[in-house]
């Protein structure tokens, strides 16, 4: 995520890159090198040297508190990958932090910038199909612990809910509005982990959400939406608008196929970023918000709670409670 | 062929009768006697044109010589009509759900028991090719052992006596449950266990029974599923519905959509799209394995006790969303 975020960045008007920092020097260095700007290996020269205006947190779930704190005291905005943090305290931190240091605080919910979702969302609201009753989304994908381990520690990650799920339950959020209540259920072994979150929502819809990590095919998701006057859905492995295949000769490597691509001109994390960066500078509200971060985090870790009591969670009591608001 | 099996269709009010008359009609192992219903100007409006009978009353078929009785009356009346089919000593396949309360369908297992004659339960979708292939991956192992399912039956709102809770038992979450939860406990080889189930009438607000059901169902062995029962598919949906089912297992998963075998129909007069289903027609092999199984004198393939297995699982769906919590299905009641 971090080579995401500097590439949309090297390539944004209007924007400088002041540095890259990673406690891997060597990675921050060649991060850097590859978008023109300097290499760090410590925040704090980061903040003291680079003099950003914003910083990108794109570190590991459990580390967004304590850089988030660092920048605001700093007085830099942030930009921060989801999940916004893996307990609601944190996350309410980092809120309360920005604002008392009068920075800006973006969590990175990116699907919403997806031209595809974003189509969705826009003719849902417009009242295209109606009023919805029920839908479904499903994100899944290879297992991230292979390339890097600390999403193992299902404490720190979250398992495919927090991880790779929140993205849809921040859309559903968007597109639904509040949830009344949580159900879910969860099935592991090695190397595959899924999981199935029901929500139902204050306006009587049901959103069934599904989220796996040990997919063998690549990294698919699909949505779907019935309502009172129609339906709408999108998958992403339907046939790409581009699919490379080339024969290759008896020495050649590689795939024979590309994964069927939907190139545009501007990813939906390059749209994003300059909407954050946008909001800084014209102190607008932006479309999505780190009390949406905040909210999307509560209801994964309500789905996380209700898979261990089996039993539905209901979301006023859970977020007035508080008693486990951390992963279970 | 020698010696069809003779068959009688009891209760047409099922939208599948026509589709069980037309196999039957073209299958030389069965030869259809006689159609009847409770409403006789039904049975006689069913049979017009066909040269078929239409009996009079229920009990002119059942004091023929039909063998094996299909049943396609509204699910309130499958009980009465199994037992009485049973009492003539005739073999009945009956449409799903099987009944519409625990009570019901024990006594038709008993009676049919007792009196020596075979019940199946029609759930055509264990015909369907892309289904047994299915199955036949999971019993080589090819995706080792089955960790979860999330399967979708959606249809659209039926209307009639489907939504008159007195003749139907319920809305979409018992015409849409068993299809698929007997398909998962076709393939897993396990029972459900529990199930929590969020239930609403959300599409069509004057109907007196539901017409949506997300349900979570728990399978012995910890297989865990989820199912959507929704009557979601409006007017304008090119097809009646779907039946899909993702199985994740340890090594790997399955994407099943049953009727996918389809073209795509872009028209102009009048203005539509239109999904043509050229795949196996589920119905015709279901009822050739009926029939031989009563010409085999062999037990029936998909029994009462599947039946019951599989509308256990919507009644208990309904305990639940009344209770707002996870019920037991093996203890509903």
């Amino acid at each position: 995520m971090g080579s995401v975020h500097a590439r949309a960045y090297a390539r944004m008007p209007g924007v400088e890159l002041a540095g890259v920092c990673d406690a891997n020097a060597a990675a921050a260095v060649k991060l850097a090198d590859a978008v023109g700007t300097a290499g760090f290996e410590d925040a704090e020269a980061l903040f003291a040297e680079g003099r950003p205006d914003v910083v990108s947190i794109c570190l590991p779930t459990p580390l967004h508190r304590r850089f988030t704190e660092q920048a605001a005291k700093a007085g830099v905005h942030v930009v921060c990958e989801k999940p916004i943090a893996n307990t609601l305290e944190d996350a309410e931190a980092m809120i309360r932090v920005c604002e008392a240091h009068g920075v800006r605080l973006f969590i990175g919910h990116v699907v919403r910038f997806f031209p595809s979702y974003e189509d969705i969302a826009r003719n849902v609201a417009r009242g295209s199909i109606g009023r919805v009753g029920v839908a479904h989304a499903r994100r899944v994908g290879g297992h991230p612990g292979k390339a890097s381990a600390w999403y193992g520690d299902r404490a720190a990650s979250g398992g495919p809910i927090m991880d790779v799920m929140i993205h849809d339950i921040d859309f559903m959020r968007s597109v639904l509005g509040e949830v009344d209540r949580v159900f879910a259920s969860e099935r592991t072994a090695p190397g595959v982990e899924h999981a199935l979150v029901t929500l139902r929502f204050r306006n009587g819809a049901i959103a069934n959400m599904e989220a796996m990590w040990g997919y063998e095919g690549p990294f698919t998701t699909a949505v779907d939406l019935s309502g009172t006057k129609g339906t709408v859905r999108y998958r992403s492995d339907d046939p790409g608008s581009i699919t490379i295949r080339r024969s290759l000769g008896e020495e050649e490597a590689g795939p024979r196929v590309s994964v069927p691509q939907s190139p545009l001109h501007q990813s939906p994390y390059y749209r994003q970023l300059e909407h954050f960066l946008h909001c800084i500078r014209e102190d607008a509200t932006p479309i999505v918000s780190a009390v949406d971060g905040y909210m999307a985090l509560a209801i994964a870790l309500a789905a996380m709670r209700s898979i261990r009591i089996e039993a539905p969670v209901r979301m006023t009591e859970y977020l007035e409670g508080k008693e486990a608001t951390r992963v279970e | 062929m020698s010696n069809p099996v003779k068959v009688g269709l009891l209760g047409v009010a099922h939208s599948h009768a026509r589709s069980y008359f037309r196999e039957l009609s073209s299958l030389e192992e069965a030869e259809v006697v006689g159609v009847a219903d409770d409403d006789a100007s039904a049975a006689a409006a069913f049979v017009s044109g066909t040269g078929v009978r239409g009996y009079e009353d229920v009990s002119a078929l059942l004091a023929s010589d039909a063998e094996l009785v299909v049943i396609c009356s509204e699910n309130a009346r499958h009980g009465e009509h199994v037992r009485a089919v049973a009492a003539a000593g005739k073999h009945a396949l009956c449409e799903k759900p099987l009944g519409i309360s625990m009570e019901d369908m024990r006594s038709m297992i008993a009676v049919c028991k007792e009196r020596g004659v075979g019940l199946m339960t029609a759930f055509p979708c264990r015909y369907l090719p892309p289904v047994i292939e299915a199955k036949r991956a999971v019993d080589r192992g090819d995706i080792g052992k089955l960790l979860t399912v999330k399967g979708t039956n959606r249809g659209k709102m039926p209307g009639g006596w489907f939504v008159d809770p007195a003749r139907s038992g319920g809305g979409a979450v018992i015409d849409h449950t068993v299809h698929v939860m007997d398909l998962m406990r076709w393939i897993s080889g396990v029972n459900p266990v529990g199930v929590y189930a969020e239930i609403g009438t959300l599409f069509h607000s004057d109907l007196s029974v539901e017409d949506t059901g997300i349900l979570h169902v728990t399978f012995e062995d910890g297989i865990e599923t989820v199912l959507d029962t929704s009557w979601s598919r409006g007017k304008s949906f090119p097809y009646w519905g779907d039946v899909t089912l993702e199985i994740v297992g340890s090594k790997g998963s399955i994407s099943v959509d049953a009727f996918a075998q389809r073209n795509e129909w872009f028209l102009d007069e009048p203005s539509r799209t239109v999904w043509n289903y050229w795949g196996e027609r589920m119905d015709r092999w279901m009822l050739k394995d009926c029939l031989a199984a009563v010409r085999d004198g062999n037990g029936m393939p998909i029994t009462g006790e599947d039946g019951l297995q599989a509308t256990a699982i919507a009644l208990a769906a309904y305990d639940s969303a009344r209770l707002e919590r996870k019920v037991s299905v093996q203890g509903v009641r």
